[in-house]
């Protein structure tokens, strides 16, 4: 899956936090991001229907994130805010191309 | 003292070498507080510990003006390119968004009076216990039935919105609102006074109008919602309540803050939980817009 360069999802280069993700050793900044990032990718799974992510963009900042999900041909974009522990507070599909 | 903005560790009065090391150090431990702490405050790209001292000595550089060192720091937070999503919402607020306010609120202005009462119980200056006194009966006891305290105009809110008080009161907070609470409790418990000064009153100024000429990008609401029919009329009573009240309370508790962070030199870490309660206060907006979103979902 290609991600966000630094931390796959605040681009943040500080830290040195590791994780394996959907089969793939990733970087975050901290473990509240890896949280939100499996949290982010369980939610698109879920209601795509998805069974692999190619690719996550990732714009905006701690508060709220514009995101798109790409697979093969297809994109999926959405807004997602996280509460302090890295649940999601607010998921918002946008124009979906599914 | 130098204070460290997360975690309180202290370290000589301009020792910024210390704390930006503090900070590199449990960066590279990916210490989830302080990474966040340099990626809100700092930069999200890592530097050499030499740069980041200098990032670090520019940003707590107050130039003698700690007035403006706050109001500066609190606009970048909430006012600056990208306004907190709570106040965007509160330009012209839906009925899940006040309600939100509302339930999110009450809890907010308990842990007030806790706090402006720590205040009155450590300090020995007499201007600062007169203005606490005066801050905790305009915001919770009140004047009597002619000036109903900003506690009772918020449950009024909450009633003209189709809740009832009970409702209200029997509703606990958010997680989020519950940890910012946490943070205010600790610092007015354990911290000195003028600190706790700092952290509660410092945050008045979101609804201080007046920040709009000092380069807020908006202002709390748009203040034609208080003329229109757009919201209920005890809405437009709390809301106005606060508007007015605000912009008197929070510059004369910085004029408070400036004179006896001077006077009794610690400057330093006042601003370190000025920043603490603010980042705990803008996780508390957006509890209360969460609120807002749970009600319009139910």
């Amino acid at each position: 899956m290609k991600v966000p360069e630094g931390c796959a999802i605040c681009e943040a280069t500080w830290g040195n936090y590791w994780a394996e993700v959907e089969g793939q050793r990733m970087f975050f900044c901290c473990e509240i991001c890896e949280v939100e990032f499996r949290n982010m990718i369980a939610e698109v799974k879920h209601r795509t229907g998805w069974q692999t992510i190619d690719q996550i963009k990732v714009n905006g900042d701690q508060r709220q994130r514009e995101c798109t999900a790409i697979s093969g041909n297809r994109s999926y974009h959405f807004s997602i805010g996280f509460d302090s522990q890295g649940g999601i507070r607010i998921f918002q599909e946008k124009l979906a191309r599914l | 003292m130098t204070k460290c903005a997360v975690c309180g560790q202290l370290f000589a009065l301009g020792d910024y070498r210390s704390l930006s090391s503090h900070f590199y150090n449990l960066a590279e431990k990916s210490d989830v507080e302080h990474v966040m702490w340099l990626n809100r405050n700092i930069t999200k790209k890592k530097l050499d510990e030499t740069a980041l001292e200098q990032q670090m000595f520019d940003y707590f550089d107050a130039k003698k003006d700690i007035r403006n060192w706050i109001k500066k720091r609190f606009i970048e937070r909430f006012y600056g390119e990208r306004p907190h999503p709570f106040v965007l919402a509160l330009q012209h607020p839906s009925r899940a968004t006040l309600l939100g306010y509302v339930l999110e609120h009450q809890h907010f202005l308990r842990q007030w009076t806790r706090s402006c009462a720590n205040i009155i119980a450590k300090t020995d200056q007499v201007d600062v216990t007169l203005y606490e006194i005066d801050n905790i009966n305009t915001e919770f006891g009140g004047y009597g039935p002619e000036r109903p305290s900003h506690y009772e105009l918020l449950l009024r809110m909450g009633e003209s919105l189709g809740t009832t008080r009970q409702q209200v009161l029997a509703t606990p907070p958010l997680l989020d609102t519950k940890l910012a609470i946490k943070t205010w409790n600790e610092i007015a418990v354990s911290d000195h006074w003028l600190e706790t000064m700092v952290a509660m009153h410092g945050l008045e100024l979101i609804a201080d109008r007046n920040l709009k000429n000092e380069g807020a990008s908006i202002s709390y609401f748009d203040p034609a919602i208080l003329s229109g029919n757009e919201i209920t009329d005890a809405t437009k009573d709390f809301l106005r309540e606060g508007y007015e009240a605000d912009v008197e309370h929070s510059e004369e508790a910085l004029d408070l803050i400036a004179k006896y962070s001077s006077q009794l030199g610690i400057a330093e870490n006042i601003q370190a939980t000025f920043l603490k309660s603010i980042h705990a206060f803008d996780n508390y907006l957006m509890a209360r817009l969460e609120r807002g979103r749970q009600l319009e979902s139910a």
